[in-house]
């Protein structure tokens, strides 16, 4: 509860939301506008993207009968599975004033390792292990770049992803790996009692980093060195050490991604895991973490994440191209950022 | 207002026309070139300036002097249009100023010379002085143009910098020479030159000094503010002293002394907190116990700096900003590495690699901005506290939030800082509330040594209470308090010594009791520094 800005999300969660979430938001100088208004300590305005994505679900579901059904629902959360991890690692990055934009191709890389292993017919867990090794690396070199503070993290992990787009597509001759083996059967569309099996790491990594930022110290420092770096090096804290552990918790958590998506298409490959830096941004600024660090909270990211999966699930059902997906995507990111400079 | 139709690039050059057609008539007019009437001017909390008034005649060095927080730079600031006063009025040139904006003032011809100017270091000494302004051909820079005026205002006003150099290759005081140069042909008629030689070794003070006799010649009103007196006998015309937000005289130079001048800035301020009682001495064998010691210390700022402090004792370090009051501290913390002499903590060596290693060894800093290098905005007040220590409210690995929030309740409750909750974000806090989250902090630390950077300044006479009474009960719990400030006031009534630097020496060090404010500020800004005892 320390922590407020997670506070809110655990009053938006409903489930996970505790009493005491309500008084947190308590300031002595804070003005009552639009944006601070309260519903039975709800704070509306980070609850958006839900209002909006009832909104869209009511109105999609008026216009298509089969919308509102159990398939189209485990379609939903097939879709947003892979990014929704890689959004989580995102926000604790985002929150500590980071920033990494190699997951796209990493989670690729992740996925090529697995995938050639597999083709060397090497056991299963060891190829698994190895490729999410693979991208933990990764995570831990961009790490060190940008804990030396010499160049944006920005300019590190986009020079990054170049490296990787290159080294992918040599790695892999540009023909993807087609048979990802024991992955294909467990996350390949497979459910378990009715519920994707994608869904599970997606809910354990949601899970593992509303824990990590809320009652780690590391968590907590993440938020502290976004919040105000120098401050946060003048209380004694290693900063340097601290970002490049966040870094490589981003590349660990990429590396999973990776698999799920390897997994789900039955196949490994450089563009696997294209667009994910900007969508993984996207949908944790939509859900209200901050783009320049010291607030957000993994329920709030998962907001958008939800968000953007519906938005995407209802334009195919209204029959549009994709293309409109992502107009929609972009009027979406523009409004969620003025929405949350409003509440300043 | 008379020369801004100089600039529009028509004329050509505007330096090879008789000098001082452009400018006002003549030095002996008696008609004020800025005339500030009964001027007041209110912030939250705090009366800035009372019914101020004051005039500066055309070509004159006008010198503003007085103690931090006397309303000097909130009375440059309703000059130049960055704040408009409550009350009162502000001519300038015979014009009525009822418009304030810094362009408004800088229009008239009014221009700052700030310590920090916003030049362009990546152009030419012409291009910034012609920023905005420069001349064209044919729709293109003329380049040519623009360093051949620039050379001809730059000699005119002996100001000896190379018009084609870029900016960012500059010394300081060149560069403060370009900002000189950029207002002057601006048509500036006034320059406010703010703490001008703070950055500046000896030999570039002198040759700033040699640009203000020109600008004088040149009849350019110069208003300086500094807390160098002997910079302000050498240069100034006339001396206006303020004091409490309220003017206490504007004298002729040579009608006063530096001696009179201390004392009307000192004057007879109110006592704080008369009520801090100075603490019966700690028990022995906490004496010593956590003694600081500076042996011979030099850095970029310090000179040969040797002191020492006491466990349970608050001692002020004071001196004019740039003197090495901070330095000290950040010497202290490990954020800088002596270049020679050592320093001792306890009975052992103490070499701090940084303020993680100094935080481990009990020595915590409470920096000045709060804002900048203290707090973390957008976390609670309780996360702020806990932020230093983590690991102490892990259990199995994990932060139990419950007892990160009863400690800092109880300092909540102890250091009586007013929030609804530790919940509260530290944003919502008041500064004296939000520097007693830092003193928490450092309680937290449990720190041996504090170093507290300016923590009364901005925070109301209530606050400011408290905040001495904490910190004597700090001293009496055999910690060791070393409070840099520049309130010397503040300091002579809640510290038990104070020691006085000045340009990077320690000039006095003498226990609170034996000494004044008068003579504090005397051996912190007078010109007799030999005569420290």
């Amino acid at each position: 509860m320390s922590v407020d800005p997670e506070t809110q999300v655990s009053a938006t969660s409903g489930a996970l939301g505790s009493p005491a979430a309500a008084e947190s938001e308590v300031g002595p100088r804070r003005r009552r506008t639009w944006t601070s208004i309260t519903i039975g300590g709800l704070d509306l305005y980070s609850l958006w993207p839900i209002v909006v994505m009832i909104l869209i679900i009511i109105i999609t579901s008026l216009r298509a009968s089969n919308y509102l059904s159990v398939s189209n629902l485990e379609n939903v959360i097939s879709q947003i599975a892979p990014l929704g991890i890689v959004t989580m690692g995102q926000a604790i990055l985002l929150i500590s004033g980071g920033i990494d934009l190699s997951v796209g191709y990493n989670a690729s890389f992740a996925s090529i390792v697995t995938g050639l292993l597999l083709e060397h017919h090497h056991p299963l867990g060891l190829d698994i292990l190895a490729g999410v090794a693979a991208a933990t690396l990764v995570g831990f070199v961009n790490g060190v770049l940008a804990a030396q503070n010499r160049a944006h993290p920005f300019i590190i992990t986009l020079g990054m992803s170049i490296f990787l787009f290159g080294l992918d597509t040599q790695m892999t001759g540009g023909a993807p790996v087609n048979d990802m083996g024991g992955l294909y059967t467990t996350f390949g569309g497979t459910f378990w009692g009715g519920i994707p099996t994608v869904a599970i790491p997606l809910v354990v990594v949601v899970i593992i980093t509303y824990v990590f930022l809320r009652w780690s110290r590391l968590g907590r420092q993440a938020y502290a060195i976004g919040g105000n770096e120098e401050a946060t090096y003048l209380a004694g804290i290693r900063v340097k050490r601290t970002k490049i552990y966040l870094y490589t918790l981003m590349g660990l958590i990429v590396g999973v991604a990776g698999m799920v998506l390897a997994g789900q298409i039955n196949e490994a490959s450089f563009n696997l895991g294209q667009n994910y830096e900007l969508e993984s941004i996207a949908t944790a600024v939509i859900g209200g973490t901050a783009l320049f660090g010291g607030r957000g909270g993994a329920l709030r990211s998962l907001q958008g994440v939800a968000l953007y999966g519906v938005v995407q699930n209802a334009i195919s059902f209204a029959g549009l191209s994709s293309n409109y997906q992502q107009m929609a995507l972009g009027v979406i990111i523009v409004i969620a950022v003025m929405v949350a400079r409003a509440s300043r | 207002m008379a020369t801004f139709q100089d600039q529009s690039g028509d004329r050509p050059g505007a330096g090879s026309a008789p000098r001082g057609a452009a400018h006002k008539p003549s030095n002996s007019s008696s008609q004020p070139l800025l005339d500030v009437r009964a001027v007041s001017k209110a912030f939250p909390g705090v009366q800035a300036l009372t019914n101020v008034s004051c005039s500066i005649l055309p070509g004159e060095v006008h010198a503003l002097v007085g103690q931090n927080g006397a309303g000097k730079s909130t009375l440059v600031k309703c000059i130049t249009g960055v704040h408009p006063p409550d009350t009162g009025e502000i001519d300038f040139s015979g014009n009525r100023i009822d418009a304030f904006s810094p362009k408004h003032a800088a229009d008239a011809g009014i221009a700052v010379v700030h310590q920090r100017m916003p030049l362009l270091p990546e152009l030419s000494v012409a291009e910034n002085v012609h920023l905005g302004r420069l001349p064209t051909r044919a729709g293109f820079l003329d380049r040519g143009a623009a360093n051949r005026r620039t050379r001809e205002l730059l000699g005119r006003f002996k100001l000896d910098v190379d018009p084609e150099a870029p900016v960012g290759s500059l010394t300081v005081s060149e560069r403060q020479e370009v900002a000189i140069a950029r207002a002057l042909f601006r048509a500036a008629q006034l320059l406010v030159l703010d703490e001008p030689t703070a950055a500046l070794d000896a030999a570039q003070s002198q040759r700033l000094f040699a640009v203000v006799e020109n600008l004088r010649r040149e009849n350019v009103a110069v208003l300086y503010v500094s807390h160098y007196l002997e910079e302000i006998f050498a240069l100034a015309d006339r001396i206006t002293v303020l004091r409490d937000g309220r003017l206490v005289r504007t004298t002729r130079t040579s009608d006063t002394n530096e001696t009179e001048i201390v004392t009307l800035m000192a004057g007879h301020r109110p006592s704080v907190g008369a009520d801090v009682e100075r603490s019966s001495l700690p028990a022995p064998d906490v004496r010593g116990a956590a003694s600081v010691r500076l042996d011979g210390v030099s850095t970029d700022v310090l000179r040969d700096v040797s002191l020492s402090i006491d466990a349970g004792e608050v001692v002020g370090i004071t001196g004019v900003i740039g003197a090495g009051g901070h330095e000290i501290a950040r010497v202290l913390f490990g954020l800088t590495t002596p270049e020679t002499g050592s320093l001792t903590l306890g009975d052992a060596p103490y070499r701090p690699h940084g303020p993680r290693d100094a935080l481990k060894k009990g020595v915590c800093l409470v920096p000045e901005d709060p804002a900048r290098e203290g707090m973390v905005p957008e976390m609670s007040v309780a996360a702020n506290i806990s932020m230093v220590d983590l690991p102490r409210f892990e259990r199995r690995g994990f932060l139990s939030l419950r007892r990160e929030r009863t400690t800092a309740r109880d300092y909540v409750n102890q250091l009586g800082i007013a929030t609804a909750s530790v919940d509260t974000l530290v944003r919502n806090l008041s500064g004296g509330n939000q520097q007693k989250v830092l003193l928490a902090r450092a309680l937290a630390a449990n720190a041996r040594v504090l170093l507290l950077e300016e923590p009364t300044q901005g925070v109301d006479i209530n606050a400011k209470r408290e905040i001495h009474r904490i910190i004597r009960n700090l001293a009496t719990e055999g910690k060791a308090a070393i409070v840099i400030s520049t309130d010397v006031q503040d300091l002579l009534e809640f510290a038990d010594r104070v020691i006085a630097l000045r340009r990077g020496r320690v000039a006095r060090d003498v226990p609170a009791a034996d000494t004044s404010f008068a003579e504090i500020l005397d051996v912190t800004v007078g010109a007799d520094v030999g005569t420290a005892a």
